[in-house]
């Protein structure tokens, strides 16, 4: 796993700092979506070995919600947005 | 004379009556401190943090984006969120957090010898400013650090792990000596 952090607003930190809840690419489907949509959106992850986008919780730091790209299997971090940014940018 | 549980300052029983011999490093815990958090409406960060820096009697902690805390040794509680709540207005939520948080200050030469034990940011002068702060973990403790002086620091920590914070420094200070008294 990746160590260490480069927080947006905190600086280089320790991944201890943080909290993860998972895959950030995927996006909530319409409420009236299909059924098979939903099932999609809430139970099926792909387990990449690579690349990966995800949310990251700096939990112990500026308590912001973070997105991380990272890689699986080297354990490089390309890089690190805030949340809102990013949802700002997708038009969420 | 009823003592209610906030008037009793959580390290009363782990700091000795009479005061030590002072070392250069040195653990000092105000009993009393003005502590409040300031969080900027949607939009107002900037406009927030441009009037918060105006106040001078008041130092101003960085805890993430659009939100401080304010720390003030000279003003009540009441009067720092009074003063500040007329300052703002409604560009952001003011909250007194006084009773639940404890401040601790650590000075002298060895001061960032003794945080590195705990801390995992770069604490030399050139990359942590006199003036900075940031939430971060002293151990599995999350406290918010911040430099208030050439060799001077202070943390300011949730009341209920006041104790165990307390406890994990005079043990990274002790090989340096560190003494230990309230202040204030």
């Amino acid at each position: 796993m990746a160590s260490l952090i480069h927080c947006p607003h905190c600086g280089i930190r320790p991944r201890q700092e943080f909290s993860i809840r998972g895959d950030a690419s995927v996006t909530r489907p319409a409420p009236e979506a299909s059924d098979e949509a939903w099932h999609d959106y809430v139970h099926l992850r792909s387990n990449p070995r690579g690349r990966h986008q995800e949310h990251w919780h700096h939990v112990a730091g500026c308590r912001r919600w973070l997105v991380v790209e990272r890689d699986t299997f080297t354990h490089d971090v390309f890089s690190v947005t805030d949340g809102a940014a990013v949802a700002r940018e997708g038009g969420r | 004379m009823i003592r209610t549980y906030i008037s009793h300052h959580p390290l009363e029983g782990r700091i000795p009556l009479e005061p030590g011999i002072r070392a250069v490093d040195h653990l000092e815990v105000p009993r009393r401190q003005a502590i409040v958090t300031v969080m900027a409406a949607d939009g107002e960060e900037t406009a927030v943090a441009a009037a918060l820096s105006t106040m001078s009697e008041a130092s101003l902690r960085f805890v993430g984006p659009g939100e401080w805390l304010v720390v003030s040794q000279s003003e009540t509680p009441d009067g720092l969120v009074r003063s500040l709540s007329l300052v703002l207005a409604d560009t952001a939520y003011v909250l007194d957090q006084s009773d639940g948080r404890i401040v601790l200050r650590l000075s002298g030469p060895n001061a960032r010898r003794i945080l590195a034990k705990g801390v995992a940011i770069d604490l030399h002068p050139s990359a942590f400013a006199i003036g900075a702060a940031s939430n971060l973990l002293c151990g599995h403790i999350s406290v918010n650090l911040a430099r208030t002086g050439e060799n001077e620091f202070e943390l300011i920590v949730a009341r209920s792990l006041a104790e165990s914070l307390f406890d994990d420094l005079r043990l990274m200070g002790r090989e340096f000596d560190l003494s230990i008294d309230f202040s204030g």
